[in-house]
């Protein structure tokens, strides 16, 4: 009896029988993973989505497992290990689902007709194949404190356009509020990876961009040398808060820029690290968006962005028609509305109304359409890990540009 | 004769019987420990990604010897082992006091355990707001005068914070073992001592440090051990491997690798060097301290 009560705990949501249209009727539950069922805010959205998928498949139970999300990858590495596991799971765009291609079913037969309607699918897409549908647009804004610029006498209403308008202002915000220029939290490496895509198109011009997300990268270029310098400078400078090799990324620094001791931040649109995270102490009015300021002539600045988070179908399932089902109603536009609402998160459903939200949201969203994928999404996991330590090491003193560049340009070339 | 057939067979049933008492251990072991550790040895030698299942040879290891952030996960393990001493002294020290009833002996008997009962990851919590670089502590610093300290972020300092932290956090439970061996003490030979006039060190060097070899043995090996294989959770807490990778460990390299870096092979073969490192230094360990007790 306990080999039976056993077995039946051990069972999956792949068990039912052989992967014919048959069985896929008889199949009766979807599992699905992620790290964002659980949470309050995302409540609404997954109801909204169980709900439209209950419509159109009403003898299928879908099951959410949220895992905790600095486990997940480790879980479903284990899983992808053991060729089991969820059916359906979630996934942030760029490396971490790259990487893990092999093991996913392509969805583009599946999504054709969301195709238009949905953006940011690149970062879910690998040899030309779609992997998973985006929820989300994650982007890195550069988010500043108006109330900061007014105490310096500054108009909140003109953001700083160059790099030097961008520095003496800075100097002046320092000089009558104390506040540092950036709030930066290096802790984990993830600051690096902000600061090369919020940055970025002010430095790089336009062909040097889609060259470099096209994978025709150059580090041995003076822009791409020149943004990391402006990461070195920054720090020799004192334009970021105190210690922000040992300052969180997600737990501390938009605390930083929350509380005004820092003017800028180089955040997220997605559902965390933005304006309706901010609100507690900073309210909508106060929080102004820029783009990036001109570093180089000839750089055209936009908003760097891809998709964020998305479903995609494992390639173990036993229906794959259903999973891939399940996926079009976790990113339906009543769902994805729910998420916005909730979370205050930028979806990738290009048809919602975003006009309610405030002026930062509003001017992310008029910026989607000129925007562009940012730099950090189109390297390795591997090389983003190398950028991490090498970025502390640059803070800190304990290697030069040239060193930290030649670096990475031999593990992006293997990566 | 007819007595003899019984007798052998009883006598065969007398030799085999310990074989068949023994059996389902061996089997438990075999089944459960030698088995799987094969397993992942044999998962070492093959591929990662595309490779996946197919054998490499080497290649694993070769890897892990180019790859800085191993090398410094080693020599991590070095520096481990030299403040070993100390990790040791501390509790050991303290519980002699205790012994010795040091006024107010009761009270630090459980404040010193109390914190043995907290998860690392309260711990790396805690110690995360008090270290921050405009925490606490550096506030008390700047009202001496004393500039601040990047504890967490400084690469020369912060696995020192993290150890110091992990000695504050697990020394009541060597603590406990070494207050245990205390009760073994005889006390003759330390009232013998008194008598004699002997002083305080010289009452430890030459009565309670022989007495205690068969203890202190047992304390350096466990927290050896628990330094090598507990200290994960206080580091992904504290300093996630970083800065610049100074605090990275062979355990929590071999999670980084698995999980984060999507190479489950070349984890094994980080986690069976390891295997073979907390081996050696594990007998290595015993053996001398065989020695030192012997030639006390």
């Amino acid at each position: 009896m306990i080999a039976a009560l056993a077995l039946a705990g051990c069972g999956s949501a792949t068990r039912t029988e052989s992967p014919s249209g048959e069985a896929q009727q008889k199949q009766q539950k979807l599992v699905v993973w992620d790290w964002k069922s659980g949470e309050p805010v995302a409540a609404a959205y997954i109801e909204q989505a169980k709900a439209d998928f209950a419509r159109r498949h009403p003898g299928v139970t879908v099951e959410f497992v949220a895992q905790p999300f600095d486990q997940y990858y480790t879980l479903l590495g284990t899983a992808i290990q053991a060729g089991k596991g969820p059916d359906v799971m979630l996934f942030n765009g760029g490396g971490q689902i790259r990487d893990r291609a092999g093991a996913l079913l392509p969805l583009d037969r599946y999504v054709a007709e969301d195709r238009s309607r949905l953006a940011g699918w690149d970062a879910f897409s690998k040899d030309g194949k779609v992997y998973a549908a985006p929820v989300t647009l994650q982007g890195h804004p550069i988010y500043y404190n108006k109330a900061l610029y007014e105490q310096a006498g500054l108009d909140p209403a003109t953001p700083p356009r160059t790099w030097s308008e961008f520095l003496s202002g800075c100097a002046a915000i320092k000089k009558a509020t104390g506040a540092a220029c950036f709030a930066l939290g290096n802790k984990e490496g993830f600051g690096i990876q902000f600061f090369l895509s919020g940055l970025g198109s002010g430095v790089l011009t336009p062909q040097e961009y889609d060259d470099w997300i096209a994978g025709k990268r150059d580090w041995a270029s003076p822009g791409v040398k020149r943004i990391f310098e402006l990461w070195k400078d920054a720090g020799d400078k004192g334009l970021n808060n105190d210690g922000a090799n040992s300052t969180a990324m997600f737990t501390d620094v938009f605390r930083v820029f929350e509380t005004g001791k820092a003017a800028h931040i180089i955040g997220l649109m997605s559902d965390i690290g933005h304006w309706n995270d901010f609100k507690e102490f900073l309210p909508p009015d106060k929080i102004g968006v820029m783009q990036a300021p001109v570093v180089t002539d000839g750089a055209t600045p936009g908003l760097p962005y891809d998709g964020g988070i998305g479903y995609a179908v494992a390639k173990w399932t036993k229906a794959p028609d259903l999973a891939a089902d399940l996926v079009r109603s976790l990113t339906s536009t009543g769902a994805l509305t729910a998420f916005y609402a909730k979370a205050g998160a930028i979806a990738s459903d290009t048809t919602i109304d975003v006009s309610q939200a405030g002026p930062a949201v509003a001017t992310i969203a008029s910026a989607i359409k000129t925007g562009k994928p940012a730099l950090h999404v189109a390297l390795s996991s591997k090389t983003l890990d190398v950028m991490g330590r090498l970025s502390q090491q640059l803070l800190s003193g304990s290697t030069t540009v040239d060193k930290a560049l030649e670096q990475l340009a031999a593990s992006d070339r293997k990566g | 004769m007819r007595i003899a057939g019984p007798s052998i067979r009883q006598a065969r049933a007398e030799r085999l019987a310990p074989y068949v008492l023994v059996a389902p251990a061996v089997l438990i072991i075999v089944a459960l420990r030698l088995w799987p550790l094969a397993l992942g040895v044999n998962f070492s030698f093959t591929g990662d990604g595309e490779l996946n299942g197919t054998p490499v040879g080497p290649a694993n290891y070769l890897e892990l010897t180019g790859d800085p952030l191993f090398r410094i996960a080693l020599r991590n393990v070095g520096l481990l082992v030299l403040l070993l001493p100390l990790a040791v002294a501390i509790p050991g020290l303290l519980a002699t006091f205790i012994y010795l009833r040091v006024p107010g002996h009761r009270v630090y008997r459980s404040v010193y355990f109390f914190p043995a009962v907290l998860s690392p990851v309260i711990v790396g919590a805690i110690f995360n707001l008090m270290l921050g670089y405009d925490g606490p502590l550096n506030s008390l610093l700047g009202a001496m005068g004393a500039g601040p300290v990047d504890w967490l972020g400084d690469p020369g300092i912060a696995m020192f914070t993290v150890v110091g932290v992990h000695v504050w956090a697990t020394f009541g439970m060597a603590l406990v073992v070494f207050l245990a061996g205390f009760s073994t003490l005889d006390a003759s030979l330390l009232d013998a001592a008194r008598v004699d006039g002997a002083s305080l060190g010289r009452t430890i060097w030459h009565v309670i440090i022989p007495s205690l070899t068969r203890t202190i043995q047992f304390v350096f090996v466990t927290t050896m051990i628990g330094m090598l294989t507990s200290m994960f959770g206080l580091l992904f807490v504290m300093t996630s491997g970083g800065p610049e990778g100074s605090t990275y460990l062979p355990e929590y390299y071999i999670w980084h690798q698995q999980g984060q870096m999507n190479r489950p092979a070349l984890a094994s073969a980080a986690s069976t060097v390891l295997f073979v490192v907390m081996l050696v230094v594990g007998l290595l360990q015993i053996t001398l301290l065989r020695r030192a007790g012997r030639q006390d």
